[in-house]
């Protein structure tokens, strides 16, 4: 209960700090390349890289940390690993490439601020990515992750630029169906550690940046500090007479003084006292958690939320959403919907389609199993924030829970409002 | 390393954090502080929650958060300390002091109790208790129906903690299951539980041990005095330096002698080693933290030493 640390602490800790994810299909080499990141920006302590210095040197074993992973040879759940380079300093969210545990990939994704998909360049073969590659392409699509592509295995054809590109032309069709934008390209040799840290012995026709250069330089997730106000209320603070709503601000800023709407009626209230860590302060911004006063006396309870003028509701809303239950989803099933601070019943009305992961075509269906990613037709028991995903991703997110199992059901994207 | 040095003397004031020039650093705390409160608030939603203190530094740094998160109010938590009896009387009585100003009820159980209702039995009087604190725990959840259980592990510590949610489901008989994780997604937690379950909570998951000492200078949290520099007597053995006590004697043929120690992690007496150090408050440490070369629990913790494998394996058992 008391513990010091694993990894080595950053040698610029109080730099920027990029989360990122890993993808990658199995024995695309992903762990691999997470070791050698790890081993050649010397973010290991003494005695976890001893005896890691030889030719051959089991990189994957630095990443796989259950035995049971051990055992079967593949990474199983979502890891985080620490590591850090001059100029910044990063957390892996490491998620697994076997299909059946995409919906750990959709973990990952949801607190990354960008997405690295590993691709063993020998196995594209004509020109096809493999199912699952598309996958992890249209998971990162969904979630509004930037993307970085590392083609890897290089030297196993001889740091041929043809095919290279073959992998790159093949993943440009991806990426159109997907609205992917802004994706770049490198080519690596995890195995013999060229362009990852280092540029290394690889293709004199390559002077693009390493795989760390292009981490360096993704932008951390936007501050949503410049959108409409939005603060969802955890808990109610009771001391004394008065009443404190205690939550995080996902969207927005807030100050003494403000004229607020709160609550699904969006009663006009104005904030008395904005307290960080039970001192009051001037101004808070998205990401902070904050404990706020209203100078009247409104009906709010837990769940509710704070927001700005403009503030709209919705009861029925068509979403994307990624099947993460065991359990499949059928017409009678009922779900408890947590958007926010708020949890209320949810019913799917309607599948509009299910993406085909091969096609990439939307085929009409009428269930959801494990790891499908459908558009549907949402409807909620109790009113909800009517935000847009790509606009407010803090409250346009939101997660199903299976009532009687208990299980985290399903993920969430709100794309339009219906009414 | 560099940025140690250079605001070291910086860092032993908790306001000259606020300056300017250490903006990055202090907007890097300002984030995880806000992220460890957001997780604690989520909390009110259990009946009966209790964070686990046991005097150590992020069991510090843990309950000045949960403060924090429900300040002005009272934080709606129990502490609960499961004691091996292998403990340094310095942490006992910081652990007693700072419960008792925080007006919260501590609840403390002890392993020598589980030794005497026959669920505990250790190989030898003086083996380490580390391992059947689980058994403890479990009793302890049973006996006050805990349905939440805060605890200040990192995910930074180990690789088997690293694969960690921050709600970490557990089923009747407190066993983490690896393969059944709920995804979590967005900060959106998964709270429910069924009867009889519990939630194991990490606030701290994602602050590093560089994060725990900058904070804990930033905001002059106080710990025991053994997690700086002390005289000690120890002796030399495998590489690391054991304290001597009466649960440690020196070996025959081992050398006792006096050194400038200091405790990077204060476990059970048993298996927990010091390491040689001057640093006298926390940004010392830092300084020193941030120029390491040996994962601390490599460097102090024997029972991790034993077996790659062995963290999980407790986890698996119901350890946190």
């Amino acid at each position: 209960m008391d513990g010091g640390a694993f990894f080595r602490p950053a040698q610029n800790w109080g730099g920027e700090q990029i989360r990122f994810m890993t993808a990658g299909s199995v024995d695309d080499g992903k762990s691999s390349l997470i070791g050698r990141l790890l081993l050649d920006s010397k973010a290991l302590l003494r005695d976890q890289a001893a005896g890691l210095d030889g030719e051959d040197i089991d990189l994957a074993a630095l990443t796989d940390g259950l035995e049971a992973e051990r055992a079967q040879g593949i990474t199983i759940d979502v890891a985080y690993r620490y590591f850090a380079t001059p100029r910044t300093s990063f957390i892996i969210a490491d998620a697994p490439g076997h299909e059946q545990y995409t919906r750990n990939m959709v973990t990952a994704a949801s607190v990354s601020d960008v997405a690295v998909l590993v691709i063993d360049v020998a196995r594209v073969e004509n020109g096809v990515l493999k199912p699952q590659t598309r996958r992890h392409a249209s998971v990162a699509a969904l979630m509004g992750l930037n993307l970085i592509v590392a083609v890897n295995k290089m030297d196993l054809v001889g740091w041929s630029e043809q095919r290279f590109e073959e992998v790159r032309t093949a993943f440009a069709d991806v990426a159109g169906v997907l609205g992917l934008r802004d994706i770049a390209f490198v080519p690596v040799s995890a195995k013999r550690g060229d362009n990852i840290v280092h540029r290394g012995a690889g293709a004199d026709w390559y002077n693009g940046p390493t795989l760390v250069e292009l981490l360096e330089g993704a932008q951390a997730r936007e501050s949503q500090s410049g959108g409409p106000l939005r603060l969802p209320v955890q808990v109610v603070l009771r001391h004394g007479g008065t009443r404190s709503y205690a939550g995080r601000i996902e969207s927005g800023a807030i100050r003494p003084g403000d004229k607020v709407r709160v609550g699904a009626a969006a009663v006009e209230a104005s904030v008395a006292q904005v307290r960080v860590g039970g001192v009051g302060v001037a101004r808070a911004e998205a990401g902070v958690s904050v404990a706020i006063e209203l100078a009247e006396d409104r009906d709010l309870a837990q769940g509710g939320v704070i927001a700005d003028a403009e503030v709209r509701y919705a009861r029925r809303v068509v979403a994307d959403l990624c099947w993460l239950d065991e359990n499949a989803w059928t017409p009678a099933r009922r779900y408890r919907l947590r958007q926010g601070a708020l949890e209320t019943q949810a019913l799917i009305e309607e599948i509009r389609y299910v993406r085909d992961m091969s096609t990439l075509a939307n085929a009409p269906a009428n269930a959801l199993k494990l790891n499908d990613i459908a558009s549907v037709r949402l409807g909620a028991r109790d009113p909800i924030l009517a935000d847009l995903y790509a606009e407010l991703p803090g409250t346009g997110a939101f997660v199903l829970f299976d009532p009687d199992t208990n299980q985290t059901a399903a993920a969430g994207m709100i794309r339009e409002i219906v009414e | 390393m560099r940025l140690a040095y250079e605001y070291g003397g910086a860092l032993m004031g908790g306001e000259a954090l606020q300056g300017a020039a250490l903006a990055p650093v202090a907007a890097r705390l300002d984030r995880l502080e806000a992220e460890a409160v957001y997780i604690l608030r989520e909390l009110a939603f259990y009946e009966r929650a209790a964070l686990m203190f046991s005097g150590g530094k992020d069991s510090a740094v843990l309950l000045h958060l949960a403060l924090k998160a429900f300040a002005p109010a009272r934080a709606p938590f129990r502490l609960l300390h499961i004691d091996t009896g292998h403990n340094f009387p310095d942490v006992i009585a910081y652990r007693d002091a700072r419960a008792k100003e925080t007006g919260l009820t501590l609840i403390v159980r002890e392993v020598e109790e589980s030794i005497r209702r026959g669920s505990v039995r250790l190989p030898s009087p003086t083996a380490s208790r580390n391992a059947a604190q689980a058994v403890t725990l479990l009793e302890a959840q049973q006996e006050f129906e805990f349905d939440a259980l805060i605890g200040g592990a990192r995910r930074d510590e180990e690789k088997a903690r690293a694969k960690e949610r921050v709600f970490s489901h557990r089923d009747a008989f407190g066993a983490w299951r690896p393969r059944a994780q709920r995804p979590e997604l967005w900060g959106l937690y998964n709270r429910h539980i069924g009867v009889g379950e519990n939630m194991r909570v990490f606030p701290l998951s994602n602050w590093t041990e560089a994060d725990i000492w900058a904070y804990i200078a930033r905001e002059a949290i106080a710990l025991p005095s053994l997690y700086y520099t002390h005289t000690r007597t120890v002796v030399r053995r495998e590489g690391l330096l054991f304290p001597v006590t009466d649960l440690t004697p020196p070996r025959e043929d081992e050398a006792a002698e006096g050194l400038q120690v200091r405790f990077r992690t204060v476990g059970d007496i048993t298996c927990t080693c010091p390491v040689e150090s001057n640093a006298r408050n926390a940004a010392d440490v830092l300084a020193e933290t941030l120029s390491a070369s040996v994962s601390e629990r490599g460097a102090t913790r024997m029972d991790d030493r034993a077996n790659a494998a062995a963290m999980e394996r407790r986890k698996l058992e119901g350890y946190f």
